[in-house]
């Protein structure tokens, strides 16, 4: 038995040293294998394995929204996709056969998309691509909807892809300040072109995320490979405007320079306190959802980047400075002669008048150029300067608004007794709207000059400058018994019997104001062309201020000036904020300063 | 050196026990069989309920990725619904559109306001300047015309005096051409100024009441221009 056992099993060294040479030669493939995909071009063996099965999707981040001081919406991102169509499978039916099915598909299309029926026929007929827009920026649940009744219609060829809208559901409330988002690109990502959009892309936008994950037949694979970075969206910006003030103030500033013919205007409001700008408007300005259809030059901001001459009411700003310096009470007797022989030229007052007696108050509240002059005189060197900066002039706001201009105070050198003369009564100085506001806004508050800001917290702007609430600085430039007694002046200007500016009044309230009347420069000429920029600026109740209101209109061709034009726009909108915010009146009497003497 | 007789026997005095013991010795082969069923069976039913539990966790885990991937669809499309119903919303709340309906339900706003204290009844303001302004105006006006498409001013001559013959004539004419300057629509002033100098010879013969017709015909003109150039904003 055991003998013979043997040799069925045969010569085991013999069968050990083939299965090894065959192990040898399989692993050798093996290696050479390996050497062959590892070692020469490794990715794209790599890229292969995972296009078969690797689905790479782009997690689109939302752009923030940009938000009223209440959190209504100024700017909002809604999910959208755009309709696409291919030609050739649109005129193609089930068996492969050429048909004209495009008018068909064209008046579905039509009807339920907004889309010009002739234009999208002519695009379904193309012939030559197999790519053609129907529709751009379509909210998904139209666009999906009109997708799925085409496939039920048995229409080929129309897809969808992501395509963000970005809606401002107010129209064109604070367009000027918000700007606006172009046509976004191919892969969705937004063309970011004006306003705080542009200025605040990088807070807004937020970064996209990503997935990776395995499929079979259009399913992920529960199990497979899956990495997933998720977006991080863009973050809200809160404004400090409150949008149905805005939309007021904007109506009835679009009203005031229609009423006098005017070229163009801007109206602020702030918050006297804190210097928070409530409303920001201008007029022209556009429909932020459909802003090719403005002029171009209606798209920036004009508060902010055009600069003027104010005129009067710089008056405000000299006689509180020199309240504030002690030269002067309002109480001081000016004579004021019918023209004032000064160096280079004479100086007249805006009405004729004879030899009159005028107390400082009734120099403000009858914006006498010849009683301001006269009281200039009284400031020692540069004085008048150093206020003016102090107010904030010639300086730029730093609210982050594009293209801000910061207009001129003219330098030390330049400063001659002609100069401060002029600048005086608000002539050879130009500001900006919201500088002149913030300097008027020093006198409500007190003597103290609070930044004004447009964000709130505190955000990066694309230049990398930090504004906001919360970089807010404030400085005091008057006294506070300054600021009173210029208050109480500014009270007598909106006086029917002792001020210009009557129609500024707000009933029942306590305003302080002053109008402002400028002759126009012209860069072309150099010289003033005969036209007017009016203007008001005022806060109330005057005695508590909660608000400070500037009204400006650049050239009425009414006639009409400070007090006729921007006073009334002023009432309106200071009576709606008052209400708005329900300001109760202080229920003091008004001042009483004696105007003559 | 002790003889193997006497270790013989002094081993079992010893341990012999444990010697005998520990005396390897061939056992016979185990006869006895394990019943073979049910160890059969048992590998069988493990391996079956293994595979069948693994298809059936798996299809499970199949039919849940279905079920996510389609509720993920889902709450895609409501997600888009729910924002195009917002948007819908937010065009509600619009604050041109709230004032728009206020205004036809006859609110206006007002110049300022009153404040009633309850605890006294007590008002504070105003109440004599507290009244309402004017309604708001809600939309702006027509962007103006561009240069070639404005019609240059007509300088009519004063007519000498009126003839009451043609007054009845020039009337019928002048809004006849205006209904059907309406009917062309878009066709554009250009006709509409051929029109209006027309009248304006006509108006040369009728007098005065002809010159008035083509005045009005101008009117018309105008109003229609404010409307196109309001359709082109809803557009």
């Amino acid at each position: 038995m055991r003998t013979s056992r043997y040799p069925r099993r045969g010569a085991p060294h013999l069968r050990l040293r083939i299965g090894f040479v065959l192990i040898a030669m399989v692993l050798s493939v093996f290696g050479a294998r390996l050497v062959q995909l590892q070692g020469i071009d490794p990715g794209s063996y790599a890229a292969m394995a995972a296009a078969e099965s690797m689905q790479d999707v782009v997690l689109p981040a939302t752009r923030g929204d940009i938000l009223d001081r209440n959190g209504e919406p100024l700017a909002e991102s809604v999910d959208g996709l755009m309709v696409i169509a291919d030609p050739a499978l649109v005129n193609t039916d089930e068996a492969g056969n050429e048909v004209d099915r495009a008018p068909e598909l064209a008046k579905l299309l039509a009807t339920k998309l907004d889309v010009d029926y002739v234009t999208t026929l002519e695009r379904l007929r193309r012939t030559d691509t197999r790519f053609q827009y129907v529709a751009r920026s379509v909210p998904a649940a139209d666009a999906r909807a009109v997708v799925e009744r085409a496939a039920e219609l048995g229409f080929d060829g129309l897809t969808t892809q992501r395509d963000p809208i970005r809606v401002y559901p107010a129209g064109d409330v604070a367009a000027n300040i918000i700007g606006f988002l172009g046509t976004p690109l191919a892969d969705g990502t937004p063309q970011p072109l004006a306003g705080f959009e542009r200025t605040f892309d990088a807070e807004l936008s937020g970064t996209d995320g990503s997935a990776r994950y395995s499929v079979a037949a259009g399913q992920k694979i529960p199990l497979g490979e899956q990495t997933v970075v998720e977006a991080v969206d863009g973050r809200d910006l809160t404004t400090t405007l409150d949008r149905e003030l805005q939309w007021y103030v904007q109506r009835v500033l679009r009203q005031t320079v229609y009423d006098a013919r005017a070229d163009s205007g801007v109206a602020v409001v702030m918050d006297s306190r804190t210097g928070e700008v409530l409303s920001l408007a201008d007029f022209p300005t556009y429909d932020a959802n459909d802003p090719l259809e403005a002029d171009e030059a209606d798209l920036g901001s004009r508060a902010m980047s055009d600069v003027y001459e104010p005129g009067s009411v710089e008056k405000v700003l000299t006689l509180g400075a020199l309240v504030d310096a002690g030269r002067v009470t309002p109480r001081t007797r000016l004579t004021v002669p019918p023209s004032l022989q000064r160096q280079d030229r004479a100086i007249g007052d805006w009405f004729d008048h004879g030899t009159i007696n005028l107390t400082l108050a009734g120099v403000l509240a009858k914006s006498s150029n010849i009683g301001t002059v006269l009281a200039a005189d009284k400031f020692e060197g540069d004085e008048l300067r150093d206020y003016l900066t102090a107010f904030g002039l010639g300086e730029p706001t730093g609210v982050g608004v594009r293209g801000e201009s910061p207009g001129i105070v003219p330098a030390g050198s330049l400063w001659t007794s002609q100069t401060q003369d002029r600048v005086a009564f608000g002539q050879s100085v130009s500001v900006n709207a919201l500088q002149m506001a913030a300097a008027i806004n020093t006198v409500a508050n007190g003597g103290v000059r609070v930044d004004p800001s447009l964000v709130r917290g505190r955000v990066t702007t694309d230049s990398g400058e930090e504004v906001g609430t919360e970089t807010v600085t404030s400085r005091r430039v008057l006294s506070e018994d300054a600021a009173r007694k210029t208050m109480l002046m500014m009270e007598r200007v909106v006086d029917p019997e002792a001020g210009v500016a009557p129609g500024a009044q707000v009933p029942g309230y306590r305003v302080a104001g002053k109008t402002g009347t400028a002759q126009r420069a012209n860069s072309e000429c150099g010289c003033y062309d005969g036209t007017f920029t009016v203007s008001f600026a005022g806060f109330a109740p005057a005695d508590d201020p909660r608000f400070t209101v500037y009204v400006v209109v650049q050239n009425p061709r009414n006639g009409g000036g400070g007090g006729s034009v921007a006073g009334p726009a002023f009432s309106k909108i200071m009576g709606y904020a008052l209400r708005r915010y329900a300001v109760p009146p202080t229920s003091t009497k008004p001042s009483s300063l004696p105007v003559e003497w | 050196m002790p003889s193997p007789a006497t270790l013989r026997q002094r081993a079992p005095r010893l341990a012999g026990a444990a010697v005998e013991r520990a005396r390897l010795t061939v056992v016979p082969r185990a006869e006895t069989r394990a019943a073979r069923l049910p160890f059969v069976s048992l590998v069988t039913v493990l391996l079956l309920g293994g595979v069948v539990g693994l298809l059936l966790f798996n299809t499970s885990m199949q039919q849940s990725a279905f079920t996510a991937t389609s509720l993920e669809q889902r709450a895609a499309v409501l997600s888009a619904r729910q924002e195009s119903l917002g948007m819908k919303l937010e065009q509600l709340r619009d604050p041109q559109e709230v004032a728009r309906r206020a205004q036809q339900l006859g609110m206006r706003v007002p110049a300022a306001p009153l404040f009633l204290d309850l605890s006294d009844g007590s008002v504070a303001g105003d109440p004599a300047g507290a009244q309402v302004l004017a309604p708001v105006l809600l939309e702006a006006k027509a962007p103006p015309l561009p240069a070639e498409l404005a019609p240059a001013t007509q300088v009519v001559r004063p007519p000498e005096g009126t003839l009451s013959g043609d007054r009845g004539n020039g009337n019928g004419n002048g809004n006849g051409n205006g209904r059907a300057d309406d009917r062309a629509g878009d066709r554009g002033n250009r006709e509409g100024r051929g029109d209006g100098r027309g009248d304006a010879a006509r108006s040369d013969r009728g007098g005065r009441n002809g010159e008035a017709s083509s005045d009005r015909d101008r009117g018309g003109d105008r109003e229609r221009r404010d409307d196109r150039g309001r359709s082109g904003r809803d557009r």
